[in-house]
């Protein structure tokens, strides 16, 4: 009985946490606000930054004994949802999932955790590296002697932070350090993206970095950082693509063709369903796969599988709802004019971070392959 | 003049790739864009001089009178070295329709001046409330002694900026009992008082298509081709012209070929999913064009296509876009990146192939337009 008294408390708790994030985001412009800032310049604004910061928003699934709310990655998904609703230019999921991530889970104690929870700092981490032919399996950016000595790649909101975590190869495996923005041999390349936001390609030679943490701890802090920033794009993405279908679904009752609105045509209908019926199939695995990453018992391949899961569902769902969406609005759907576009680039931006559908369908399958080994 | 269709199908293959190869300014090879004609006027020249601008125009009116065979073959070739169509809804579009329906006066005039690009063309046929319910047209011409006064508005109008001429429909009898009738097909000069136009930026961030305005624009009654309020008839049969032009192979082939060259560079070819998709892909083009070519070889004996040529640009608009959908996959990571992607030595721009594809499924007749079409015309469904 307890639980499901938990439960409910829980599910209102959501409930209110996404009332209070859409009301912040709707306040703020909706979407009209990214469309404004991609035209500016593809930057983000610093302003949103601290007022999210002011929600607890960075800190909500950091325990509370290390300044968060406590509220685990159900929550911080509830609010990915509100920020894809408004295709939210901010690295909100990368701070959370990634930069927070890493930070709570390696040096709780470091003053960087507190202030990017508040919302004074905003880190990018960089921790994929570039091979010839797509992300590198191993790790080959070094650091030694308090310098760094290397190039990382895909490094999300890279442009207008003030420094970067970044994991690197330190003579007995991983460390986490800290690069300031203006370091000496810092090379930032930030390259445009679909949605006007920039990713970064950064080189260092011989740039001093400060160590945060190093060890056997820092990999699987990372892979567990990396699970969570996964699942909480894939929320992002799910509420991109619900709000993409909102849209399309007001444009075919009020467009009219021959007479009547196009939703009145039945492929139109069908179509229009078809949709329906997969964003709910998205929302709802990727809701579930958050809240079993929660449970005590996930050890990390777990919850790696489930993060892929939830992100080959989401990928899936928001290419096909957001370029449907496109085709039935027409010709006014592939221009800039209306939002539903800002959608599909969105969309093609969060399904290529951090892996799209096919690749993580792989992983899931080498996951479960695994564990089933090892059952 | 050579008789290209008595060349043996090799040979004419490697006439072609060569003129292209030696010929075809490199910096304009796969053009992410659609190219203003300044930017390709030095291509064009050459093409006019070896008088290519038109494959599939017989050779009495300056094309090049290609079967169906040797142009499917000058397609690929085109394609496969990035050749760009530069600015040819002259060629395409009311060439044709000319060659068709209208005078030998109007055949002299405006022929030639398509080939020599003297005349840049841009089509007026969609309006804020006439898409696919194209019928529902409401831009107006009215005869004004030996004038057509034109007042309305188009939109959608591709690289209409850039355009010396609009081929449009406009209605001349409103009173007609039925949309369809009403509608005549009239050529107007844009470099006029009446006519404004306005650029609209499209999602890929290309200022491509535009809005026209009518406010008492004039041209001569002479430019009416066909008969007064018989432009529906006519415009039909120009749709299907433009419909086998769409549903050509050439959009797929040429991103099937970016496809491969930079999948290999991504060592996408490693892996058996992809292969298998891969393979997938490069059936759909290749089969396709067998369907393809049984339509184009009716038009060379001079048929008239039926509602049936709707498959082929269903199937290979669908297909254009799983092979540019495929490009975002093997681009991994990359694959919501802006420009050219670097592998190797190639450079794809794999978003620029992906947005290009979007529209193709909406304009010409949107595909679930087509599919309502083979439904009932071909299918003889109810309804
Ligand atoms: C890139 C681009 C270039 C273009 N260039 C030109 C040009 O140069 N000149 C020109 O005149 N036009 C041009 N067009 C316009 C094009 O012809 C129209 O977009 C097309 O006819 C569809 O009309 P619409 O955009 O108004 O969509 P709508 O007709 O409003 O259709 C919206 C959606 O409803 C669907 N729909 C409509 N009716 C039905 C039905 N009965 N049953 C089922 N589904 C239906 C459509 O398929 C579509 O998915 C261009 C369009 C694009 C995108």
């Amino acid at each position: 009985m307890k639980q499901t008294e938990e439960n409910t408390q829980d599910q209102e708790d959501l409930r209110l946490l996404r009332e209070s994030a859409r009301t912040l985001f709707d306040r703020a412009g909706g979407n009209d606000r990214a469309r404004k800032l991609r035209d500016a310049g593809g930057r983000w604004s610093a302003g949103m930054i601290t007022e999210l910061a002011g929600a607890g928003v960075f800190g909500v699934a950091v325990p509370d004994e290390n300044g968060g709310l406590g509220m685990g990655l159900a929550a911080a998904g509830v609010l990915a949802e509100e920020v894809g609703r408004v295709i939210a230019p901010e690295p909100i999921v990368a701070t959370i999932g990634l930069t927070i991530g890493l930070l709570h889970r390696l040096c709780p104690d470091h003053g960087m955790l507190k202030k990017a929870i508040g919302g004074e700092t905003v880190l990018a981490t960089a921790w994929q590296e570039r091979g010839p032919t797509g992300v590198a399996p191993g790790r080959s950016c070094r650091f030694a002697g308090g310098k760094l000595t290397g190039a990382k790649a895909w490094v999300s909101g890279a442009v207008g932070v003030e420094g970067y975590l970044v994991v690197a190869e330190g003579d007995d495996g991983a460390v986490l350090t800290y690069v300031e923005a203006g370091a000496a041999g810092l090379n930032v390349d930030g390259r445009r993206q679909a949605d006007g936001s920039a990713l970064g390609e950064l080189s260092f030679s011989a740039t001093p970095a400060e160590l945060l943490a190093e060890g056997a701890a820092v990999e699987a802090a990372l892979a567990d950082a990396v699970s969570d920033t996964t699942a909480l794009a894939a929320a992002e993405l799910v509420g991109l693509s619900g709000r993409a279908f909102e849209i399309v679904l007001d444009y075919i009752k009020t467009r009219e063709q021959f007479d009547k609105p196009i939703g009145a045509f039945q492929v139109i209908q069908h179509r229009a369903t078809d949709l329906h019926v997969m964003q709910e199939v998205a929302q709802a695995t990727v809701r579930e796969a958050l809240s079993w990453m929660d449970c005590a018992g996930t050890d990390a391949q777990a919850r790696a599988r489930l993060a892929s899961r939830a992100k080959a569902r989401a990928g899936v769902a928001a290419k096909k709802i957001t370029r449907d969406a496109v085709q039935m609005h027409g010709a006014v759907g592939y221009t800039d004019e209306f939002d539903i576009g800002l959608f599909l680039n969105r969309a093609l931006v969060l399904s290529a971070w951090l892996g799209d559908d096919t690749y993580h369908r792989r992983l899931w399958l080498d996951a479960r392959d695994k564990e089933g080994a090892e059952r | 003049m050579t008789d290209w269709n008595a060349m043996t199908d090799e040979d004419f293959r490697r006439e072609v790739h060569q003129f292209f190869e030696s010929e075809y300014p490199e910096e304009l090879r796969h053009l992410p864009h659609r190219p203003t004609f300044a930017e390709v006027e030095h291509w064009h020249r050459k093409l006019h001089a070896k008088g290519w601008v038109a494959p599939a125009w017989p050779a009495e009116y300056g094309g090049m009178g290609l079967s169906a065979a040797k142009l499917l073959i000058f397609y690929e070739e085109q394609q496969r070295w990035g050749v760009n169509r530069g600015r040819d809804m002259g060629v395409q579009m009311v060439g044709p329709l000319i060659i068709k329906f209208g005078t030998q006066t109007q055949k002299d005039y405006w022929l030639p001046r398509i080939l020599s690009c003297e005349d840049i063309w841009c089509q007026g046929y969609s309006e804020p409330g006439a898409g696919s319910d194209l019928a529902n047209l409401r831009t107006r011409a009215e005869i004004d002694g030996d004038d057509f006064v034109i007042n309305g508005q188009k939109i959608w109008t591709t690289m209409a900026h850039d355009a010396t001429h609009i081929f449009m429909l406009v209605r001349t009898d409103p009173d007609a009992p039925k949309k369809q009738q009403g509608i005549s097909f009239i050529l107007a000069p844009m470099d006029q008082p009446g006519v404004e136009v306005r650029t609209i930026r499209t999602l890929a961030g290309e200022t491509e298509f535009c809005e026209v305005f009518f406010d008492g624009a004039r041209t001569p009654r002479e430019n009416l081709v066909g008969e007064l309020n018989k432009g529906w008839t006519m415009a039909k049969a120009l749709l299907s012209f433009e419909r086998i032009f769409i549903g050509s192979p050439s959009l797929a082939q040429n991103a099937l070929g970016q496809l491969e060259s930079f999948a290999r560079g991504r060592g996408a070819f490693n892996d058996p999913v992809f292969r298998d998709r891969f393979a997938q892909a490069a059936l759909d083009v290749e089969d396709h064009a067998a369907l393809y070519a049984r339509y184009a070889d009716q038009l060379k004996r001079g048929e008239t296509l039926g509602a049936d040529v709707s498959m082929l640009k269903i199937w290979v608009t669908e297909c254009f876009q799983r092979i540019t959908e495929l490009m975002i996959e093997a681009a991994g990571p990359d694959g919501g990146t802006i420009g050219p992607l670097q592998v190797g030595n190639v450079s794809v721009d794999v978003l620029a192939s992906f947005y290009k594809a979007r529209p193709t499924t909406i304009y010409g007749g949107s595909n679930e337009i087509q599919r309502n079409i083979l439904s009932k015309a071909v299918l003889g469904l109810p309804g």
